[in-house]
This record gives structure tokens, sequence and C-alpha cells, in this order.
């Protein structure tokens, strides 16, 4: 009987995998790397590590006498390989490829998950995608804005209705249409235009794309501030990231605010500001601005990442 | 007897193996927050775990789905299937992967098998290069993310299918044999049929664990790199380069490529450039993007030729921006 000390390292890297992703999802943490939509997908992922695992734990040892027991164990004889089995002779070469797999465990286990900041919405160039939605005018469709991603229809799971607190796990920003079209009414005649974090993106796209109709109206949101060197003292815009699928794919969304105080509020933070929506400019781009008349400072909600809408329909 | 042994032998490993990752924990979480860590090291670790995570499903099921080709189909079935005409093998494979919806991390391993098992490379390359670009899901998240506007979903698809036919073309015409790299030697199971399905079963999902060993640690370092490139390159200084058509086209190839996207996720990525750049650069994102990245260039380093790997790279570069140059004018 042999043990292979290589096989024995797969089966930890396997098992390491699937506890980081088992531990990722109890500890909540999760959701600061993926939207929840896609948790079910992941924790499929965490079983069929595990399922690997106990398969690759069989081939930790082998005995000679029962060489012909499994399909392809008999390598030498039957199969010519064409990739590695992990029988080979260890080097330096797999020793690296090993410590790179084994990279991801290290820092996953070691180091804590970190909401994106404001230096990530610089390095994605914030104000060009703030500008960028603003649609005044070109040629995008004037109904755009309901960035109901695919797979609409897709599982039936339960809603929370008032989604904007509780969230652990299973939320997922998913409205049934009436629901959505009771939101987009409010928009249209609220008297403030409550921004929550289920049809926040929504709304920011709808005054986005016709600031002119939107003018004059009062608004309620949060965000964190973001900062750039080319604004005015008075000036920050109250941003929050759109998460698509992973944070990888964040997008930034805000309303660049205008109030004197906006000086000595540092990056980062986050506060609830009221105002009125007016017609600003960026480089030239009509991008709408919000005048604020009230603000607060607040803590950092326990969902910071906004994800699109999706609408079921039944 | 020797069954009994080894059987415990296993129980005995496991435990094992679970003791020694517990420790690894219980040392890891130790360490968690008692170091100061400057945060965009931080950043740049939930980006790189993030795209690992998205990832992580789809290599998984390309994986197994590569055991399950591996076991399961032989030369003989894909000689049947495949039409003997190279023209048609490529036109074929092309739409076979229109229709199947894969995602461009599981599909290395996928072709890796196909080209195993006889498949013409050129008709592999042509696979590869539909199948993340053209599946429902995408179609469905460019058209919302556009504004419901089918236009751009539709050139999407059309150029991105025309352009998958080129580039398979010229790759057929450039390259014979299965262009593996020579530690990569051809397959010939002799996997007798008469095996019991249990067994072809388990000798899949083994397939399937050295599969992922080979990939993974392509896949790893190409998250590395597209979340270094997220956390420490302003997008900004991309931008202002790209102004004119065809420099704004090569920024925005460029930067689909090393951002290294999900194509179910790219188009709302692209859609927030629309207003700064022409619609000829924004479909450039859109549909250089899913066909080949920095994470998927790195994949098929692991089970090609570095000359042929470039020169795929190069011809749908080519290829995309030629076509996008000839056809800006009627967009």
């Amino acid at each position: 009987m042999t043990f292979h000390p290589q096989q024995a390292g797969r089966a930890l890297i396997l098992l390491g995998f699937s506890v980081l992703l088992y531990m990722m999802h109890t500890s909540g943490e999760i959701l600061l790397f993926i939207n929840p939509k896609y948790l079910l997908l992941s924790q499929a992922a965490a079983f069929l590590f595990m399922i690997l695992f106990f398969i690759q734990i069989t081939r930790v040892w082998t005995v000679k006498e029962s060489h012909a027991h499994d399909g392809c164990s008999q390598a030498e004889d039957c199969c010519s390989h064409n990739h590695d089995h992990g029988d080979s002779p260890f080097s330096v070469k797999k020793a690296i490829s090993y410590s790179i797999i084994v990279f991801p465990l290290l820092t996953g286990f070691m180091l804590p998950a970190k909401v994106l900041d404001s230096s990530i919405a610089d390095k994605k160039g914030a104000m060009l995608s703030i500008a960028g939605s603003s649609k005044n005018g070109n040629k995008q469709s004037p109904e755009e804005g309901q960035s109901i991603p695919a797979e609409d229809q897709q599982s039936g799971e339960d809603y929370i209705p008032e989604d904007d607190t509780a969230i652990v796990t299973g939320y997922e920003n998913q409205k049934t249409e009436a629901e959505y079209n009771q939101l987009m009414k409010q928009l249209e005649h609220g008297e403030i235009i409550q921004f929550n974090d289920s049809i926040y993106s929504s709304y920011y796209e709808e005054i986005s794309s016709d600031i002119n109709k939107f003018q004059g109206r009062k608004v309620s949101l949060n965000g964190f501030v973001y900062k750039e060197d080319s604004f005015s003292d008075n000036q920050l815009v109250v941003s929050r990231f759109l998460v698509t699928h992973c944070v990888a794919d964040a997008s930034i969304i805000g309303f660049l605010s205008e109030f004197p105080d906006a000086a000595k509020i540092e990056k980062d933070s986050w506060i609830k500001i009221e105002g009125i929506i007016e017609n600003g400019t960026y480089m030239d781009t009509p991008i709408p601005l919000v005048k604020v008349t009230n603000w607060e400072e607040v803590s950092e909600p326990e969902s910071p990442y906004l994800y699109p809408i999706s609408i079921k329909r039944n | 007897m020797i069954k009994l042994l080894r059987s415990n032998i296993i129980d005995i490993t496991g435990f094992a193996v679970v003791l020694a990752l517990l420790w690894f924990i219980t040392l890891g979480s130790g360490l968690k927050g008692s170091i100061e860590i400057p945060s965009s090291l931080l950043n740049l670790n939930t980006i790189f775990l993030s795209i690992l995570i998205e990832a992580f499903p789809f290599v998984l099921i390309g994986v197994l789905i590569a055991g399950m080709i591996q076991i399961f189909v032989t030369e003989e079935h894909i000689s049947r299937w495949i039409p003997k005409n190279k023209y048609m093998a490529i036109v074929m494979s092309c739409s076979v992967g229109a229709l199947f919806p894969a995602c461009e991390c599981g599909i290395v391993p996928i072709i890796r098998r196909l080209v195993g098992k006889g498949v013409p490379v050129a008709a592999a390359i042509g696979f590869m290069l539909t199948g993340p670009l053209i599946n429902p899901i995408v179609i469905a998240s460019t058209y919302m993310a556009f504004g419901n506007d089918a236009k751009i979903a539709a050139l999407r698809m059309g150029l991105g299918f025309g352009i998958a036919l080129i580039v398979a073309l010229i790759i057929g015409s450039l390259f014979k044999g299965t262009q593996f790299k020579k530690s990569v030697s051809i397959v010939s199971h002799s996997h007798s049929n008469n095996k019991k399905f249990l067994e072809k079963f388990w000798a899949m999902l083994q397939h399937s664990i050295d599969e992922f060993f080979d990939m993974a640690k392509y896949l790893v370092a190409g998250a590395f790199l597209a979340a270094l490139v997220q956390t420490y390159m302003p997008a900004r200084t991309l931008l202002e380069i790209g102004s004119g058509t065809a420099a704004s086209l090569a920024v925005m190839m460029g930067l689909a490529y090393f951002l290294s996207l999900c194509s179910e996720a790219d188009a709302f990525i692209g859609a927030s450039f629309s207003s700064i750049f022409p619609q000829t650069s924004i479909l450039g994102f859109l549909i250089f993007g899913p066909m080949i990245d920095l994470k998927n260039t790195l994949m098929m380093l692991s089970v090609f030729r570095m000359k042929f790997v470039m020169t795929v790279l190069a011809a749908v570069a080519g290829t995309v921006f030629i076509t996008l140059m000839l056809l800006s004018s009627l967009l």
C-alpha cells in the first residue's frame, strides 16, 4: 500500500475550496462578493467540491493488488496520459502551480472581505459612467431604464416585500410586475422620490435619461461619498455600486450633489441626503445634480451593494 | 480483507485531511484582523476572490462535461458526427456553439477533450468562440442593458457569429493536428464498452478532478491579473487615449480583454460607456470579450502551444477590429 502525498494535497485543496465557500455562506460574507441571485449556484459549487473531495481521497492510498478496481487508475497499461493524474514526480514547476492554486485559499481564509470603496470607484471611472448613463438627446431609446437582467422569471422563491433592512441570505432583488409598476408610479407622482435599495438603480436610470422631466422634484437617497479633483469644494457624489453578477463587474451609479458642507465630509463615509433635482453638467455632458437641503451621516448599510431588479411574472 | 483495510485507510486519511484544514482555518482566522493590510490590497483580494467564486460553478460544470466527453464519447462517435468537409465542420461547430449555453470559464476544458477525441482544431475554436457569446442568457442581458433595444443585441450575435466563422476558417487554413503542447500527448483511451456504467461514471469524476487541477492554476492566475488591472489601472487613462473610432475601438477591446468579465454581465458594463464611445467600440467590447480574454488565454495556454494560442488571439482581435472598422460607417 502506497501513500501519494500529491493526491492528498489535491484532496486538501478540494476540501479547502468547499469549506471556504461554505464558511462564506454561513457568515454571510459571500454577499460582499456576489449578487445574491447567484447564491444557489455557488452553494452548488461548494457541494461539488465536497463530492470531488470524497472521490479524491480514494486515490490517496493505492493497493497494488486491487489495481484493476476502478476505471482508469491502471493508467500505465490502458491509457496514455494526456494530462497530469497527479502521479508524476514532484518538481519545482509543480510546486509553483500548486502554490498558485493554494494562494486564493490562503487569502480567502486569512484576509477579511472588504466593501469596495471610492478608490475602486475612481479606477472604474465613476464620473465617466455617471455621465455615460445620462442620455439627454442621444440615440438611446427613451424608455431606457428597466435594467432588468436576464432570467427574469427564474426561481419562484419568496421575496421579502420591504427588503431594505431584511438582508441576510436568500435576499434577491425581485419584485412582481405589479409591485414594480407601483414603485415606478411613485417615481412619477410621489411627493418625495424615495430611493430604496431595491428600486435605486431603476429610479436612477429613469432620472438620468430625462433630467428635464424630473427637474425640481424632491429626492431622498443614501450612498457613500466619492470625490474627484475636478469637483469644486461644495460638490461630492453620493454613490452606490451596482453589482450584476460579482463585485468585479460592479458599476457605479450616483448623484452629483452640491451643498456647502460637502467640503468637510470625508470620502467613503456614508451619508443620507435630501434635495432638489436640477440640471447639471460634467465635462459638457448633462447630468442630474442634487441641490442638497438636508443631510446626515449614516452608518454603512448591511447590504452596501445594489442589485439590478428582477421582475417576477406570474 | 484488503478491501476492509483500504476503506478504513480512506476514513483515516479523510480524517487527517479534515484535521489539517481545521488547524489551518483556526490559524487563519486568528490572523484575521490582527495585521494591518493596506485597503487597496484588500480591495484587490476581494475582487480576485469574487471572480473566482463567480467562475467556480461554471468551471466545475465545464470539467464535468469534459470528463463526460472523455469517458462516454468515443472517437468513432466524433468521426460520425463531424462532417468530413472542413468547411462544413466549421459551420457546424459554430452553430453548435451558438446553441450550447457555455460560459468562457468552462469552455477550455471542453474543447480540449473534443480536440483530444478527434474534432478538427479549427472546428473546436469555432465552438469556443460562439459558445459563450451566443446564448439565450447573453442575448437577454444585452437586450436589457441597452434599454430594451434589440439592435445592439442582434448586431452582437450576428456579427459575432460571422467573425467566429472567419476566425475558424483562418485557423483551419493555418493549423493542422491537435496543436496540443508537447507535455499534452494525444489520448487514445481504449475504454472497452463492456465496462459497467458505474465504473465509467467513477472514472469520469476522477478525470474531472484532474482536469480541474490542470485548469485551476491558470484560472487563478488569470483572475488575479484581472483583479490587479481593476484595482490599479484607472479606466480614465484608457479612455483618454480613445478618441476617434479606431483608437476607441482598440481601447474598448483592450478593456474587454483585461477585465475578463463574464459574458452574462458585461453588457451592463458595456452599456455604461455607450454615450462616451461610438457604437462600433461598444460592439467591439461586447464581441471581443466573450470570445477571448486574459483568463481564457491563460487557460488555453495550459493545453495548446504558445504559438497557436497567440495566433488565435491575433486572429480574433484582428478580425473583430477589421470587421467593425469596415462596418463602422454603416452602423
